[in-house]
């Protein structure tokens, strides 16, 4: 076989292999002309974006542009604020969780959020913190209970630091332990999707860091979508990137093209900083 | 209001500035030197050495800037092809200093023939030229242009090659020397290139593959 042959039959292999890796890529949530309101302020506007499975997708943008208004319609806890409403789809594993009869609850469930502040119950212990969503549901068998707890704290990288202070009050752990104590309490009930808002934003860099080690191995199991005003963040942690504007999606693609190459003017501007 | 990012990066594109003047003054010192028979081995030597602290420099403030700023997209980019840029100045400079050396080893070469390698010198000093200028002005035309301006250098060292090597009774100290030559000539063509590579990539984020 010549050379010039050779390099062809690989070439086409490649393409081959290349376009079966697009078929098997598979998106966990897919949102089609998404828009958003607050009373008559239109916050989101049309957003159409591909979230991939087992991927970390952080989302980008000035404060104001939609960013956390964006993951709340993904879990439908953006219709919780009065006067807020939204159109458009939102499929998850391709069903769409605005339809008739789908209960917002099952998709919460299916969809947790972790929040700015660490917000553990503050009556609660630290085993009750993570059980409670389990409770929630119905769970009463202390065996199981216990096995999900420290599952879900194992998850979160909190195990080794509070096994021995379990009956604690979660408010008495620092910081940082009592965000990975909400990532935990998320993480029990088993979601598929964990939406996280600027998770890191009250701490401080040896407990960011820890958020950021934790979201890299949640990848494994969930789907991550994390909002951050950390660029340096969201260049460290995700795989893809979304940049949003006024409520618009300017640019998404992978995460290293994005920061290193980016396709729009805009996106250029905002992440060099020489935006306004 | 201006970035706290764009005082280094000023600095940077000045002390990358600096080195291009200095190469090309080195390189077109070396070429000038063999073709008029003078040994000027130190005088080159010396500033193939300062361009090599240079880019040093150059590389030093490049990872202060990464490290206080971390930089990205066009930003990253320009400080990713200083880098590059600042090598390829730098390789300017050894080549300048191995062709005076071609002096020392060999000594008077006043009998050879050295049209060839002063067209190919020629070509060499002018891609330089171009290379900065492109760099300079982030112009991507100029930068296409040099690929084109290598061929040439290739060919006339491939040509000497294939007829020296069909008329093994010439003068060998000729042969030998004029063959270094244009190799080192044939280098400083190729790090012309890669600078308007790096322009390109500065300007619109693509990568070409190197041959």
């Amino acid at each position: 076989m010549t050379l010039s042959l050779q390099l062809e039959k690989l070439k086409h292999a490649n393409s081959e292999v290349a376009s079966i890796r697009g078929t098997m890529e598979k998106f966990k949530i897919q949102t089609e002309k998404l828009n958003a309101w607050f009373g008559n302020n239109h916050v989101l506007k049309d957003l159409s974006i591909n979230i991939k499975e087992n991927e970390a997708t952080a989302i980008i943008g000035p404060s104001g542009c939609g960013k956390s208004t964006f993951i709340r319609c993904l879990n439908r806890m953006h219709e919780l604020v009065p006067g807020a409403r939204s159109s458009g789809v939102v499929l998850l594993d391709n069903a769409n969780v605005y339809a008739r009869g789908i209960d917002p609850v099952t998709v919460r469930r299916r969809v947790g959020m972790v929040f700015q502040k660490p917000n553990p119950f503050p009556t609660m212990s630290v085993y009750d913190n993570v059980a409670a969503g389990l409770k929630l549901n119905g769970i009463r068998d202390h065996q199981k209970l216990d096995r999900a707890v420290k599952r879900s704290l194992e998850l979160a990288f909190l195990w080794d630091e509070v096994k021995t202070q379990l009956d604690k009050s979660g408010t008495s752990l620092s910081g940082g332990q009592q965000q990975r104590l909400c990532i935990a309490r998320a993480l029990a009930v088993e979601p598929e999707v964990i939406l996280m808002d600027e998770p890191c934003s009250a701490l401080d860099p040896i407990a960011t860091a820890k958020i950021e080690e934790l979201i890299a191995s949640l990848k494994d199991q969930f789907t991550v979508v994390i909002v951050t005003h950390n660029m340096q963040q969201a260049a460290r942690v995700s795989d893809s990137t979304a940049f949003l504007y006024l409520g618009q999606l300017i640019e998404y693609g992978e995460t290293t093209q994005l920061f290193e190459n980016p396709t729009e003017e805009l996106t250029e501007r905002y992440l060099t900083g020489k935006f306004g | 209001m201006a970035r706290l990012m764009d005082i280094g990066l000023e600095r940077l594109r000045n002390m990358v500035l600096d080195m291009a003047n200095l190469s090309e003054n080195t390189v077109s010192t070396s070429i000038d030197a063999y073709v008029q028979g003078k040994d000027l081995r130190e005088r080159i030597y010396g500033w193939s050495e300062q361009l090599r602290m240079l880019q040093d420099e150059v590389s030093e403030l490049a990872v202060e800037l990464i490290a206080r700023y971390q930089p990205v997209a066009s930003d990253l980019r320009f400080i990713k092809s200083c880098m590059e840029v600042a090598y390829g100045f730098s390789r300017f400079g050894r080549y300048a200093h191995d062709i005076s050396d071609v002096f020392g080893i060999f000594g008077d070469l006043s009998k050879c023939d050295k049209t060839t390698i002063e067209q190919a010198g020629d070509q060499a000093k002018n891609m330089i030229r171009v290379s900065i200028k492109a760099f300079t002005e982030r112009n991507v035309e100029l930068a296409g242009n040099l690929k084109k301006m290598d061929d040439v250098v290739d060919n006339t060292y491939l040509d000497f090659v294939r007829k020296s090597a069909s008329n093994p009774l010439g003068d060998l100290k000729c042969t030998v020397s004029g063959t270094l030559i244009l190799r080192y000539l044939e280098r400083i063509a190729d790090h012309a290139t890669y600078v308007g590579e790096s322009v390109l990539y500065i300007v619109s984020g693509e990568r070409t593959a190197r041959r």
